[in-house]
């Protein structure tokens, strides 16, 4: 089968969408088809241009390629999934989630702050509503995605879980003395709430960021606040790693410190994990929920500084206890039988 | 290079999915020279699909509401992808739509059969001249690609050249008894011409074809006057083969043959050269003409089966010339100057 893989992305950006597509095509490749990713260039702001580029993606035609049938197209992202084929299959990453769960939120929501929001919101949802039912069959990447899509869209899809790129490498190790969080540096990760919560702490936590910032401004952010709040020495920004480099970090460190907003799924979560250690998440974390359970593989806080602290004070407190959660939550991952095998006979079938 | 590094470079072009192509290469080569020299640059390959025509209107406003601000400098290379707004356009011009311009009425093209082609013809050619001056320069492929814009535009653009992929690593070695011709099996690249030259020469010439067979049908119409002209022990037949093959029948033909009708650009010529190999070509080849010297570094021969047939025999039974002439011609390719870092003079804002 000729598969085409559509998804979208802002040009200069690499994050788990981007690594997941291109996983996606190795697994439709090694399961004995013919696969190939179409990335469209997607800007959200003005919003006026989402209207724009959701009927560039109307336009296309990728039913043919020289005379012969693109027998499938799987679809990951707004709005690449709206490019019209017979045999669509959206595999839902997420759906523009400033258009639905976070329109009003105070730092990540954006069409809000501009006159054309209310307009492109609607414009987003209608499309949403008429057009995802076009596709043979919906799956998304996580309980948290299928929630929110059959909140605000009335539209049932099964949870298809993948696993992290290179899973087999990830290895557990001897806890070093530091919390990890790799990621992006930008506002809905909260790499600026843990930043408050080690103000607050009062054992020495320290902490290794991993990921490159969407812009300057974003770690100078980061970084005002480090200084503000005294925190020399108990903060290190690694910037972008190599995966070996990530790896290696997982493996030393005492726990991974993951309290995005309302994450989709979270590659960092199953990392952990396979890394045999505890994540320190949120409440309103999304994604990570489905995996952390509180006080087995890790623990759930509040999305406060406070309640960050006092979980981050208690990881580094009781080591022992850390090691076990770490223990207990890569033989979660075991239990949970996610593969690619099972991603792709269900995104072909 | 003297040119500031780091620009965020965004090169747009089209690609039909699952077809590999020069144009691919091409595009490839232009980003890993933007890399090499510090910059980040990645490629937007936006779907193509030419038939039926007005299909070709639509992804046309689909590139025009496409976009990449984010990117210091946006590089257009093939239509419709070079129609895509950017503040900082330069376009590098591959070829236009050529059904739209030398191949309308002409046999190997199929707009014109279409009750619809006329008006499809005239609107793309209405974008070329109102939109492609939106660029900050104009660049093309060749000089035969400028010639043809100049022609039905009335646009001037410098040509510029570059190298071919594999031009790092390709080298010469002692003749023997084949000519080479590796080209994407099409009827473009005629060879069912060579088939029909090679059943009129007085020696034995032998010629070995390389490339993917994308056109459905043509490869076997190749194979069936083959077949038809008895010349099974003198043809070889290889299909898609690896840069490591390719390099190697360079080196060990004794000549290239290559008789494209009115190419763009062709990397063959350039490959031939860098292999020190005489090129066999035709009057109406297009680009090889820029580069190939009728006795002097090949033969320009007339594009029909008994003057390409002389050619053939002529190269076969002077091997001095034949290697005389491929000398000559690794030094004209030196002369040239043709170098990625050139380029990126040119390109770079």
């Amino acid at each position: 089968m000729k598969v085409l893989i559509a998804t979208s992305g802002a040009p200069f950006i690499r994050g788990g969408a981007e690594i997941l597509a291109e996983s996606l095509c190795d697994a439709v490749n090694a399961a004995g088809h013919e696969a190939e990713i179409v990335t469209l260039p997607f800007e959200s702001w003005p919003p006026s241009r989402i209207p724009e580029q959701m009927l560039a993606c109307r336009l296309l035609d990728v039913t043919e390629s020289c005379g012969q049938t693109i027998d499938r197209v799987i679809a990951l992202k707004f709005p690449a999934y709206l490019i019209p084929h017979p045999y669509k299959v959206i595999w839902m990453l997420h759906q523009h989630r400033t258009a639905y769960e976070l329109w009003d939120h105070p730092v990540a929501g954006d069409l809000i702050q501009h006159p054309d929001g209310p307009m492109v919101r609607e414009a987003i949802r209608q499309a949403d509503r008429t057009l995802l039912p076009e596709a043979k069959a919906i799956y998304t990447l996580s309980r948290n995605v299928s929630g929110r899509l059959g909140r605000f869209t009335g539209i049932e899809a099964e949870p298809l879980y993948n696993p992290p790129a290179h899973a087999a490498l990830y290895h557990p190790g001897p806890a070093g003395d530091y919390l990890f969080f790799p990621s992006r540096i930008t506002p809905v990760k909260r790499q600026w709430l843990v930043i408050r919560a080690l103000g607050l702490c009062r054992e020495p936590v320290e902490v290794y960021f991993a990921g490159e910032a969407d812009n300057p401004a974003q770690q100078a952010e980061c970084t005002r606040a480090e200084r503000e709040l005294n925190l020399t020495g108990r903060v290190t920004w690694l910037g972008l790693v190599s995966e070996e480099q990530k790896r290696e970090h997982y493996a030393h460190s005492l726990g991974v410190v993951f309290p995005p907003l309302d994450e989709d799924y979270g590659y960092v979560t199953l990392e952990a994990m396979l890394s045999s250690k505890p994540v320190i998440t949120c409440a309103d974390s999304g994604g990570p929920l489905e995996f952390v359970v509180h006080n087995e593989t890790g623990l759930i806080a509040d999305p406060s500084s406070e309640s960050l602290a006092t979980a981050m004070d208690a990881l580094w407190a009781d080591r022992r206890h850390a090691a076990t959660m770490g223990e207990v939550g890569r033989q979660r991952y075991q239990d949970l039988k996610i593969s690619w095998n099972n991603v792709v006979e269900k995104l072909l079938c | 290079m003297s040119k500031p590094r780091g620009f965020k470079v965004l090169i747009a072009t089209t690609r039909v999915p699952f077809i590999d192509g020069g144009a691919e290469l091409h595009a490839e080569g232009l980003q890993r020279a933007l890399r090499e020299a510090g910059n980040r640059a990645e490629i937007l390959f936006i779907p193509f699909k030419w038939y039926p025509p007005e299909r070709i209107l639509d992804q046309m406003l689909a590139c025009r509401l496409l976009g990449g601000r984010e990117a210091d400098c946006l590089i257009g290379l093939k239509f419709p992808a070079y129609l895509m707004p950017h503040p900082r356009k330069v376009v590098w011009l591959l070829h236009q739509h050529r059904q739209a311009y030398e191949l309308w009425q002409h046999p190997m093209g199929d707009m014109h059969a279409y009750t619809n082609g006329a008006a499809v013809r005239q609107a793309i050619q209405y974008a070329d001249r109102e939109l492609l001056p939106q660029a900050r320069r104009l660049f093309a492929n060749s000089r035969n690609v400028a010639a043809r814009l100049r022609t039905y535009c009335g646009l001037e653009a410098e040509p510029l050249y570059h190298p071919p992929p594999d031009a790092r690593n390709l080298h010469s070695g002692a003749a023997e008894d084949f000519l080479y011709f590796p080209s994407r099996i099409n009827p473009l690249k005629r060879q069912h011409l060579a088939m029909e030259a090679l059943a009129q020469t007085r020696t034995n010439v032998r010629v070995c074809f390389s490339g993917p067979g994308v056109e459905p049908g043509y490869d076997q119409t190749c194979l069936a006057l083959a077949r038809k002209l008895k010349l099974q022990n003198r043809v070889e037949w290889l299909g898609s083969v690896s840069f490591e093959t390719k390099r190697d029948l360079y080196a060990r033909s004794l000549g290239v043959l290559y008789p494209p009708l009115d190419e763009d650009y062709g990397y063959v010529t350039l490959e031939a050269m860098l292999a020190a190999k005489p090129v066999i070509t035709c009057e109406d080849s297009g680009g090889p003409l820029e580069f190939v010297l009728d006795r002097q570094t090949g033969l320009i021969s007339a594009p029909t089966p008994e003057a390409l047939a002389a050619a053939m025999d002529e190269l076969w039974e002077n091997r001095t010339a034949a290697r005389e002439w491929g000398a000559a011609g690794r030094d004209r390719y030196s002369s040239l100057h043709i170098g990625w870092d050139h380029v990126l003079e040119k390109l770079l804002p």
